[in-house]
């Protein structure tokens, strides 16, 4: 793998071609894991993959094809898919080939220094045999993972901008099994970073959360208010992401279209999109079109402040780029994502939400959210399981109920959000984040 | 794809320290996506994936590399990085590697990858323009055309070397319908694993039309009652609900670490007697067929259920270890940075003795779901949920309003007991099943089949 070999020739392709605007998008990553199961290093794996994308414009029309066969030969043929397919768009995008920002952010990036196969194996271990040692209920499947990935992006355009970033993503999950009266639970933490510290939090939540389901009863229908925890919020936010992107409501696809200066959510709600949150590995100065990135609030005090646009879908609208326009890998397309997507935290603590609540549902887990969720219509009816509320106080487990309503419907009555944002594990770039936020009056099927 | 000597020397790398089996899998993927939005052809998606991953095993241990660099410094450097994970020493054994021919029971007539652009984005217009056609209401179409030929390489130190190709084409229209400032959506997306002759008996037209029905069905629609009813599920993708509740227990992938709650119910009634379900990746041109599968074995047809009684699991090499059990031709990954585990191939539930109107005119009050959508399910307690695309009530024996939003949630081990109707109209739908070894294509099948009792979840 040596993108720096075939750059030249790639390039002067591009030039013999007759092509006058071209991008060439490099990613290479290279990550390790291990896993473990029984006590044991059950399974070790690490990956070395990358590949290019070629962009030019031909026609006006914007066409690209991608490889990661890194051969000067294959760099031909990658330049002559790139025109053909460029000849059958039809689309009236806007193609540009971007000539670069004025200013590229400093980006603050926490450093995770590489570790050897024998210490990550070790740590494993150790978070293996942390979970094993919280509780006599553990059996086997319980598993613990370490992951670390480290990727470089070069983006280089006839314009002759030149961007280049590192992006490390370290992380570990414990899978806590447990048989306790005659039955079976699982439950699952995943953090990123590492650290004897996180390693002792992951193994204590994986086992209490996978105790806690035993024994859970089920739930009346019927209408009743929730909190849904912070996790579980953000996985709602993260269904719904794309009704946020400003190439959906130009498409018709997202019910925002139109609405953005509105009021959409209750005055409580804002919705931030940061690309360089202090602290996160998965920090980007530019996006994948060159764009500069910047933090924004999507939504603040209710109000749609803005959608989010690539170069194309902000051209659509007579609007400049918010810096969206991300690739999922080298060979993705430009499409619009956030970056660290979330909620603002409000003032209560968690356990003070659940008191304001009274009497309700908290809400720990919600399953399937891919299929269960329409983007396009807002409506979501989600298998949950959680815990029964009274007088502000966690009781017993319950299970096997689903949860409906409608996205649009739901920020608007969101009564009020704790103070601590919980953040997800990063996808590309973008991580979402949600605090436990409170809503009165859902839909709640169970028996 | 790599010579024969160079596999030996990465396998005798790969054994190096002390490994018991090690196993090379090559791969070169050409796929070419287009997608077309808004009444235009909107982007053209077209990649090379190469590359090669190294697995290593040890008793029940496995380690695994992968690299896209295939050079030779880059294949041997991923077969020593297996073996180094596995323990250290450096002792390579010598492997002679014996090709094995295959007979392709999936001929391919037109090359999707390499047909010309202009044909495909024919097929692509016709079925998007008949969904907007369909009807004024219908206010935007997506749509897509995806080929790939996927060309692999099995190795291992058994001597085994096989090669294959797997071609797949599928087309894919989703349809929005719009009326009152309220959007709904229909989608229609068959494949084969086949070329473009697939579209000689798939009409793209119907395709569309298809999705924009769904759509306007859902827009004229109120939300489905909650709780729990008797439901009617249609075939097709209506067998997502066999593949969810029941064929992820029925890996190895979960079974062989026990956390499946069909462990050690092997020949125990474990379903209704009209349930019998199969496994089967042999079927010519079918979504989830393949030659061979991802450890280089044949695939074949699998009774995993048989009148009720459990017969057997889809067990891969992994698995094969941990249950003592034969291998059954369904190790399967996404690509080559994937290490391969069991997984389904077409998994369907077999035509049964009840007539389609019967099933229908037994319900007093219930759901019939005529359209399933995605789901997912805990293997470990059988907790699945699905969605409902497209739903009607059930009164009195006949089918009334359309609903929208229902879901279905309940546990599998008990849902293929409650199947009590099994109808004989069997038919398959195409889908891209996820799991540890990535995202791969799965038919899923059933003919109609009556649940008498499960939980609806509406609103």
């Amino acid at each position: 793998m040596n993108f720096e070999a075939v750059e030249n020739s790639l390039v002067a392709e591009a030039k013999n071609a007759g092509l006058e605007e071209y991008e060439v998008y490099f990613m290479e990553s290279s990550g390790t894991s291990a896993e473990t199961l029984k006590g044991e290093i059950s399974s070790f794996s690490s990956e070395v993959s990358g590949g290019i994308s070629f962009r030019c414009i031909v026609g006006g029309k914007m066409g690209s094809a991608s490889t990661e066969l890194l051969t000067d030969e294959e760099m031909k043929a990658l330049v002559a898919r790139a025109i053909e397919n460029a000849k059958n768009i039809e689309s009236d995008d806007k193609a540009v080939i971007f000539a670069g920002s004025e200013k590229y952010a400093e980006l603050t990036l926490p450093e995770f220094p590489a570790k050897d196969t024998a210490e990550l194996k070790k740590l494993a271990l150790d978070l293996h045999n942390k979970i094993t040692a919280e509780s006599e209920y553990i059996i086997d499947g319980t598993s613990a993972t370490v992951i670390q990935n480290s990727t470089r992006i070069v983006l280089i355009n006839s314009h002759g901008l030149e961007l280049s970033t590192d992006v490390g993503v370290v992380g570990m999950a414990a899978e806590a099994v447990v048989s306790k009266d005659g039955e079976n639970q699982a439950a699952f933490a995943l953090e990123s970073g590492f650290g004897e510290e996180l390693v002792g939090n992951l193994a204590k939540k994986a086992t209490a959360d996978a105790l806690a389901k035993i024994g859970a009863g089920e739930i009346e229908s019927g209408k009743y208010d929730v909190i849904f925890c912070g996790k579980q919020m953000k996985d709602i936010l993260s269904a719904f992401s794309s009704v946020f992107s400003g190439r959906s409501a130009n498409l018709g696809l997202s019910l925002l279209k139109g609405k953005e200066g509105e009021k959409i959510a209750a005055d409580c709600v804002t919705l931030i999109d940061d690309p360089q949150k202090k602290g996160s590995a998965t920090q980007t100065a530019f996006d994948g079109e060159g764009v500069a990135t910047y933090t924004k609030n999507v939504i603040e005090n209710g109000v749609l402040n803005t959608l989010l646009y690539d170069i194309a879908s902000a051209d659509k609208v007579g609007k400049e780029s918010t810096g969206n326009g991300q690739r999922g890998s080298y060979a993705s397309p430009v499409s619009v994502a956030p970056y660290h997507f979330y909620l603002a935290g409000g003032s209560l603590s968690d356990d003070e939400l659940l008191a304001s609540m009274g009497d309700g549902i908290y809400i720990t887990e919600l399953k399937g959210l891919h299929a269960g969720a329409n983007s396009v219509t807002g409506d979501f009816s989600i298998e949950s399981a959680g815990f029964r509320v009274r007088d502000g106080k966690k009781c017993e487990a319950i299970k096997s109920f689903t949860v409906a309503g409608n996205f649009f419907e739901l920020i608007k009555s969101i009564e009020a959000l704790a103070a601590d944002v919980k953040f997800g594990f990063a996808g590309g770039f973008t991580v979402f984040g949600a605090p436990d936020t409170l809503i009165r009056q859902m839909s709640v099927a169970g028996k | 794809m790599f010579k024969k000597e160079l596999l030996e020397e990465m396998l005798g790398v790969a054994m190096s320290t002390g490994g018991d089996f090690a196993e090379v899998f090559g791969e070169h993927t050409r796929s070419n996506l287009i997608m077309f939005v808004d009444g235009k052809i909107d982007r053209i998606n077209d990649s090379v994936l190469s590359g090669v991953g190294v697995r290593v095993f040890l008793g029940q241990r496995t380690v695994y590399a992968s690299t896209s660099d295939i050079s030779r410094e880059g294949l041997l450097r991923c077969a020593r990085s297996a073996a180094d994970a596995l323990a250290e020493g450096n002792a390579p054994i010598s492997i002679c590697l014996n090709r094995k021919n295959i007979t392709d029971i999936h001929p391919v007539k037109i090359n999707p990858v390499t047909a010309n652009i202009g044909n495909k984005t024919d097929i692509l217009k016709s079925a998007c323009f008949a969904a907007k056609e369909h009807s004024e209401l219908i206010s935007q179409v997506q749509g897509n055309l995806s080929c790939v030929e996927h060309e692999i390489l099995v190795a291992n130190s058994e001597g085994l070397l096989v090669g294959d190709s797997h071609t797949r084409t599928r087309i894919a229209v989703s349809a929005v319908a719009s009326d009152n400032g309220e959007n709904q959506s229909g989608s229609a997306s068959p494949g084969r694993g086949m070329g473009l002759e697939m579209f000689d008996f798939i009409s793209p037209v119907e395709v569309g039309k298809s999705a924009a029905k769904t759509a306007l069905v859902n827009l004229r629609a109120g939300y489905c009652e909650a709780g729990q009813m008797t439901v009617a599920i249609e075939n097709g993708f209506g067998g997502v609900i066999f593949h969810e509740a029941c064929g992820h227990s029925l890996e190895a992938t979960s079974v062989g670490i026990g956390m499946s709650e069909m462990c050690g119910k092997l020949g125990q009634k474990v379903a209704n007697e009209k349930v019998t379900a199969i496994d089967d990746g042999t079927i010519p041109g079918a979504w989830g067929s393949v030659n061979i599968d991802d450890e280089g074995n044949p695939t074949q047809r699998n009774v995993l259920i048989e009148n009720g009684i459990l017969k057997g699991y889809m067990v891969d090499r992994l698995g094969s270890r941990r249950l003592g059990m034969a291998m059954t031709g369904n190790s399967r990954r996404q690509s080559y940075s994937y290490e391969p585990t069991s997984r389904m191939t077409n998994t369907f539930i077999a035509n049964g003795p009840d007539k389609n109107e019967d099933i229908i005119a037994s319900i007093e009050y219930g759901l019939y779901a005529k359209q399933m959508g995605g789901g997912s399910v805990n293997p470990l307690t059988g907790a699945f949920n699905f969605s409902v695309n497209e739903g009607y009530m059930i009164r009195n024996g006949k089918i009334c309003e359309p609903v929208r939003g229902a879901s279905l949630i309940g546990t599998g081990s008990k849902i293929i007991q409650d199947i009590d109707m099994v109808g004989q109209n069997l038919d398959t739908a195409q889908g891209m099943c996820g799991s540890s070894s990535g995202s791969v294509p799965t038919d899923v099948g059933q003919p109609l089949i009556r649940v008498k009792k499960i939980t609806v979840g509406g609103r």
